[in-house]
């Protein structure tokens, strides 16, 4: 009796473990992957890896898929039977805005779907971790989303690109710009976290490269709720201009606020990031007077409602400065294939490295070649009040063009390719 | 500790059914197929997921440890898995050790952290111990926070290296051989959490989950063998979270925070808690699950591993595994009752 329960378990137990054996050796293919040098030049495959669920959804998330869709579109117009390019695919993720996601979906597209290429990727800490995987694998990237002025500084590497805006570019539209049209007292009141306080490094140069002093710096918890205590106090110093470095949520409770203080009849606020989106979401008449750097506005000229139409045909929403981008990216992305004849990654980095842009998004642009930061001119942009806007998303006029090389500092030192 | 006072607490334990777990033959043909599945699971699954299962496995087996088997809920377990993720990238960037060493390194810092956390915490129980954790994890993650020049802040610790003396250039290449490398650390911790709770100190803490009055009366000091229990788990979590910022590179305040405390602490519940093995299998879940529908294009991530969490724990609360072998169980002693009769 005894023998056999234990005949029965070793052959139980050698059938599992053969099984196991067997269904190892079938899987073959997914052991260790091939060279990776190679990329199929019959198919280019566009990684978009962004927030699809969270605060940053709708700034650019599923809708960039669109944009990017209708890059490649008129890619395919453009050069009909002579595209290099024929088969271009998209495959998109949600990194949740975190880092660790971003890091293994990264890794996944370039190694499993085979992207050439990986666009948008908001979230700093999400950003740099893309970087890295993109200089690992030598394959591209172009970040949209993200502010972080460490993707061409310290982090920089030959196949990133940094494409639509960074901390410096918001500091020199809304900061410089305002302290030129008279704002020559600010107080800054920021997050205490390291976007916030980037953003108050960034501000306070420019303001004070302008001519302009700030009289306080007032932290804040992050995240937070009330913000009365703080409005209070960056109002007593009397400043011409009281600059909000938080973005979100945060954003939304402070400039609540501080209409309910009152406080707009007595200084202008400038905001660090915004979004068309935001204004959308709580309003144009919490804005109203709002002072900040846009990287493109839809309703700017001819070209960009034109572009902005035919976004709007397909996803019934106006495109903020991300979806914009992300269009340009993939647009000149696949440009840059076509004038190489090939998706080889440094083959494109040599097309686009110096390349000098003007398109539906970049006027004026450059692809700088020192760090790879794309600069081009910028919009320092006030919101309107509900009478003064005439259609759905009309919230934004455009005070001042700013040039690209005083929108963009210098190429960091920092840099080494 | 006397083998009277042992036999003793085993007998004053809830009188629980000879499991098929205990069988010797059934536990050796599970730790086989545990290990060929291990062993397989990066030709089934992409490398790098593959080592998040295992790195989030060792984690929620730490938990476990504590959950399970000392009755203590932490809800701080981040501020370890945390610390050691950026102790172990410090020293694998700065001084270029290989990585076992810098994980190593990590998982002593973050015992060294539990120590005064663990002597304060256990001075409490239930939700109090789960709060002063979550606590003490939001210190560490402010800490981490404000000192930028170490930690990178937001950005987190990036770039960081995998060093392997001379295999450096093989594990770098494909994260295929990376996951080899990395997973014997894996089974070391998993090794050690099994070793504990199948040993008289491992018996101690169930009777001290049980009975905290009676255990003392025994003449067990019983908040020191928590603080034990606390600081070897805080070991585990390290050891995997080292596994884990090696694998993926970085260490950011992702791994501080406080959703991070309470994912393991899902993955766990999800499992079974008290089996070790559950642990495993919630792992493996949440882990899959998160990785597929990030690419799925669906847009509520949350949504559908809360609505497993509420599923599991309304219909089986003894987790994914725990409702198996109970099932199990009792469809063996209803087969045994027939043959006996």
């Amino acid at each position: 009796m005894q023998r056999t329960k234990t005949r029965q378990t070793m052959a139980f137990m050698a059938t599992a473990v053969t099984g196991s054996l067997v269904l190892a050796a079938c899987g073959g293919a997914g052991g260790p992957s091939s060279g990776g040098g190679k990329i199929s030049d019959d198919k280019v495959v566009i990684g978009l890896l962004n927030d699809q669920s969270g605060v940053y959804k709708d700034l650019s998330g599923p809708n960039s898929k669109v944009a990017i869709q209708m890059a490649i579109d008129d890619y395919k117009a453009k050069y009909g039977d002579k595209a290099v390019a024929k088969d271009i695919e998209i495959v998109s993720a949600d990194h949740q805005n975190k880092p660790d996601v971003a890091n293994t979906k990264a890794q996944e597209m370039y190694d499993r779907d085979k992207a050439d290429i990986i666009l948008d990727v908001p979230t700093s800490s999400a950003a740099l971790a893309v970087a890295t995987q993109a200089k690992a694998k030598k394959k591209l990237f172009i970040d949209i989303g993200a502010g972080t002025t460490a993707l061409t500084g310290k982090s920089c590497n030959k196949y990133t690109f940094h494409w639509a805006y960074d901390t410096y570019m918001l500091a020199s539209g809304a900061g410089a710009a305002l302290v030129e049209g008279g704002g020559k007292n600010w107080s800054i009141v920021y997050p205490d976290y390291a976007f916030g306080q980037d953003m108050t490094k960034s501000f306070s140069a420019a303001v004070e490269r302008a001519g302009g002093t700030v009289q306080q710096k007032i932290a804040t918890p992050f995240p937070n709720e009330n913000f009365s205590t703080f409005i209070t106090k960056a109002g007593s110093s009397k400043p011409d201009v009281i600059g909000i470095m938080a973005a979100g949520g945060d954003l939304v409770n402070f400039v609540k606020q501080y209409n309910q203080a009152g406080m707009a009849d007595q200084a202008k606020l400038a905001v660090g990031l915004m979004f068309i989106t935001d204004i959308h979401s709580l309003g144009v008449d919490q804005f109203k007077g709002t002072t900040f750097t846009d990287a493109w506005y839809w309703n700017f000229d001819a070209q960009n409602k034109a572009w902005a139409d035919k976004f709007k045909a397909k996803t019934n929403t106006r495109p903020s400065f991300a979806h914009a981008g992300n269009y340009s990216a993939a647009f000149n992305y696949l440009e840059a294939i076509q004038a190489s004849g090939t998706d080889n990654s440094d083959a494109v980095v040599k097309q686009l490295e110096g390349k000098k842009i003007n398109d539906m998004f970049l006027r004026n642009g450059e692809v700088r070649a020192a760090d790879h930061n794309v600069i081009h001119d910028v919009y320092q942009v006030k919101v309107k009040s509900k009478d003064q806007v005439k259609e759905d998303w009309d919230y934004e006029e455009v005070v001042k063009t700013i040039p690209a090389s005083d929108a963009y500092g210098p190429a960091s030192p920092d840099c080494k390719m | 500790m006397s083998s009277q006072l042992e036999h003793k607490v085993d007998v004053e334990l809830p009188a629980a059914p000879v499991t098929v777990a205990q069988r010797p033959v059934v536990r050796w043909v599970m730790l086989a197929v545990g290990l060929v599945v291990t062993l397989a699971l990066p030709w089934f699954v992409y490398p790098p997921v593959a080592m998040d299962i295992a790195a989030w496995a060792l984690f929620a087996i730490s938990v476990d440890l504590l959950l399970g088997y000392t009755g203590l809920l932490s809800f701080g377990h981040a501020a370890f898995w945390g610390t050691s993720a950026y102790t172990t990238g410090l020293i694998a960037s700065n001084l270029g050790l290989p990585f076992p060493v810098a994980i190593l390194g990590g998982a002593i810092v973050a015992m060294l952290l539990a120590v005064p956390i663990g002597y304060l915490s256990v001075k409490r129980t239930g939700i109090y111990f789960a709060m002063v954790t979550l606590a003490f994890a939001q210190m560490v993650y402010f800490i981490a926070n404000q000192w930028r020049s170490v930690t990178g802040g937001e950005n987190g610790l990036q770039g960081i290296p995998k060093n392997l003396g001379p295999l450096t250039d093989t594990i770098n290449a494909d994260s295929f051989y990376f996951y080899y490398a990395a997973l014997p650390i894996i089974l070391l911790g998993v090794f050690i959490a099994w070793r504990t709770v199948n040993s008289p100190f491992g018996r101690v803490l169930v009777a001290i989950r049980d009975n905290p009055a009676r255990a003392r009366a025994l003449g067990y000091d019983v908040e020191r063998y928590k603080i034990m229990a606390f600081v070897l788990s805080a070991g585990l979590a390290g050891l995997a979270g080292g596994v884990f910022s090696i694998s993926h590179g970085f260490a950011s305040l992702q791994e501080l925070i406080w959703t991070t405390s309470g994912k393991v602490v899902l993955i766990t519940v999800l499992g079974g808690i008290g089996t070790l093995w559950g642990a495993v299998v919630g792992a493996a879940l949440v882990v899959t699950l998160e990785d597929q529908l990030a690419s799925s294009g669906f847009n509520g991530i949350g949504i559908v591993t809360g609505a497993i969490f509420v599923v599991i724990v309304l219909a089986f609360r003894h987790g994914i595994w725990g409702t198996a072998r109970n099932g199990l169980n009792a469809w063996l002693r209803k087969r045994r009752h027939a043959r006996d009769v």
